[in-house]
């Protein structure tokens, strides 16, 4: 059985379409990444997921349950932290704590003193004396102790410095590896890429066929990116696409990059780096130039 | 969970609450004796030219000591206190349930919880209906006491009875904001729609012909005087049928109130 199943999901607000026509799946114990533009549509399909908001058309089942009808059955066996961090700004850090595990019969005590631990948050403080990052800290203790079957997390890692954002991977792979499942949508691109065994791309609402991102893929594939030493003239064969502001160059060839870079003499590169896919390049293929990536 | 949380968060309101209803009803009733000549001197009340209010001070001046302070106490303790106090009190607590919980954007984390949108919606209502009713009970029956001081008496049933009365229409306050919390986005929308709606009730009230179409004209004088007195039977205030019925219909207007703000809950997206 899949944790996720969604076909054909359709949600408007009033007469904007926020998903048209999404469906994917999502194994058991799969980490699913959800990467997307401010207003894609990322934190409705979440809240569709667990039953927060409901859906106009389309069939979604998590866990084996639909969420219009038994988003409680799902709500007890899911742990979900909202995109807006929401803690209770007149409760201390540990009754805030206290109020959010409650409800929740099984928690992961190992987890609880891990992230304890390494957060080190001022639990017997007011919550409204907590900064941005503290609150997020605090929001996801609350979210990711209780014991669960699924995770499903919008922006874990917003507020959060890099040093947290790289423990809070950890964890995730901690949850992963005891057979969780997890389904995220972050704007830190590499976060997403380094955890997610799967990733997909919302644009507008829709989902960016798998084909339609393999093809992205090889486009960025035949980019090479180098640095020439100066005077150095590209070959023929490439087009530059892009000059960055450190002198890197990033070229399209029309055939094989490296029998096209195997032109230029090995003095003339200060650097060259071929095949490599950066997520970032490839969410700014699809989100600028849907027609190049899906021809 | 939450009922104690929402308890936690309104104790201390609570108790302020309850001490304004307090501190209301001790100086009307320890006065009583030297505001009960006064009455009797004075004809500027008498031809007050507000009805109702006419028949208030028709009453407070009867020559019967014993009815004037019945009806004294009617006015005061019911009338006054529970449709001024009471209501604010219903106002106060009911606006901040779910209102608040969107403005601080903590309803999603609320609503993401395991549990049931009715059980949210039952664990906020009733500390806060007890919150709110309770303190009517409370400083009605410590009224006992305090006219035992100036050598006057008010009976324990019918004191219970008319805060029975006047709790459950301060109840259809307090639920008819619920209902609104869940509607509005802020608390000031829900206190711009109780309060208008309140407004215009009491206005309905103050004019003459169109006073029976007024809410407040379930919980006036003409009805708290009767129950004190004795005149007006419990079952009376209960049985739509054969008596009155007045209570039962506000108990069912509060019980509709609530399913519109469970029904409001259950369609609400974050």
């Amino acid at each position: 059985m899949t944790a996720i199943s969604v076909r054909n999901l359709d949600k408007r607000f009033g007469d904007r379409p926020t998903l048209r026509g999404v469906s994917f799946e999502l194994e058991p114990g799969g980490l699913l990444g959800l990467v997307g533009p401010n207003g894609a549509g990322k934190s409705t399909l979440l809240r569709t997921l667990i039953g927060l908001v409901p859906r106009d058309a389309g069939n979604v089942a998590v866990l084996g349950h639909d969420p219009r009808t038994a988003s409680l059955a799902i709500r007890q066996r899911t742990s979900y932290l909202p995109g807006e961090t929401g803690v209770y700004q007149q409760m201390t850090g540990a009754a805030f704590l206290h109020f959010a595990l409650g409800f929740y019969p099984r928690q992961n005590r190992e987890l609880h003193d891990h992230l304890a631990a390494e957060f080190a948050l001022p639990l017997a403080e007011k919550v409204r004396n907590y900064s941005a990052g503290m609150k997020q800290k605090l929001a996801l203790m609350a979210t990711l102790i209780p014991d669960v079957e699924l995770y499903v997390l919008d922006e874990p890692d917003r507020a959060l410095d890099a040093k947290v954002r790289f423990f809070l991977r950890d964890v995730l792979r901690i949850l992963e590896s005891a057979g969780k499942t997890i389904i995220l949508c972050s704007h830190h691109l590499s976060e997403v890429e380094t955890l997610a065994h799967r990733l997909e791309f919302l644009i507008d609402g829709r989902l960016v066929p798998t084909e339609a991102v393999t093809r992205a893929r090889e486009v960025l594939r035949r980019r090479p990116r180098l640095r020439l030493r100066d005077q150095v003239e590209l070959p023929a064969g490439a087009q530059l696409i892009e000059r960055e502001p450190d002198g890197t160059l990033v070229v399209e060839t029309a055939g094989d990059p490296l029998a096209w870079l195997q032109q230029l003499a090995p003095a003339d590169v200060e650097s060259a780096e071929v095949g490599v896919v950066r997520l970032e390049d490839l969410y700014q293929l699809l989100l600028h130039q849907p027609a190049e990536a899906t021809s | 969970m939450i009922a104690g949380k929402t308890w936690r968060e309104i104790r201390w309101m609570t108790l302020i609450y309850l001490l304004i209803f307090e501190l209301l009803a001790i100086p009307v009733l320890l006065l009583w004796p030297d505001l009960y000549d006064d009455f009797q001197r004075s004809t500027l009340f008498k031809n007050f030219p507000v009805h109702s209010l006419k028949r208030i001070f028709e009453g407070v001046s009867d020559k019967n000591e014993e009815i004037a302070f019945t009806n004294w106490a009617a006015a005061m303790l019911y009338f006054r206190s529970v449709n001024l106090v009471g209501i604010a009190g219903a106002v106060l607590f009911g606006t901040a349930l779910f209102a608040r919980e969107r403005e601080t954007r903590t309803l999603e984390f609320l609503l993401a919880r395991p549990v049931s949108r009715l059980s949210i919606l039952w664990q906020k209502t009733w500390p806060t209906t007890l919150a709110v009713l309770v303190p009517i009970f409370l400083v009605n029956w410590s009224a006992i006491y305090w006219s035992q001081l100036i050598d006057r008496e008010l009976k324990f049933a019918e004191i219970t009875w008319a805060s029975v009365h006047g709790a459950a229409f301060v109840w259809m306050f307090l639920a008819f904001t619920t209902w609104m919390s869940v509607r509005c986005r802020t608390q000031a929308h829900v206190a711009f729609w109780v309060g208008g709606i309140t407004i215009v009730q009491l206005g309905l009230y103050m004019t003459q012909r169109i006073r029976p179409y007024s809410l407040f004209r379930l919980s006036d004088f003409e009805w708290y005087g009767p129950i004190l007195a004795g005149h007006l039977k419990p079952w009376q205030m209960f049985d739509p049928i054969n008596g009155i019925g007045f209570t039962t219909w506000v108990l069912l207007a509060t019980a509709l109130f609530y399913f519109l703000a469970w029904r409001a809950l259950r369609r609400l997206e974050p």
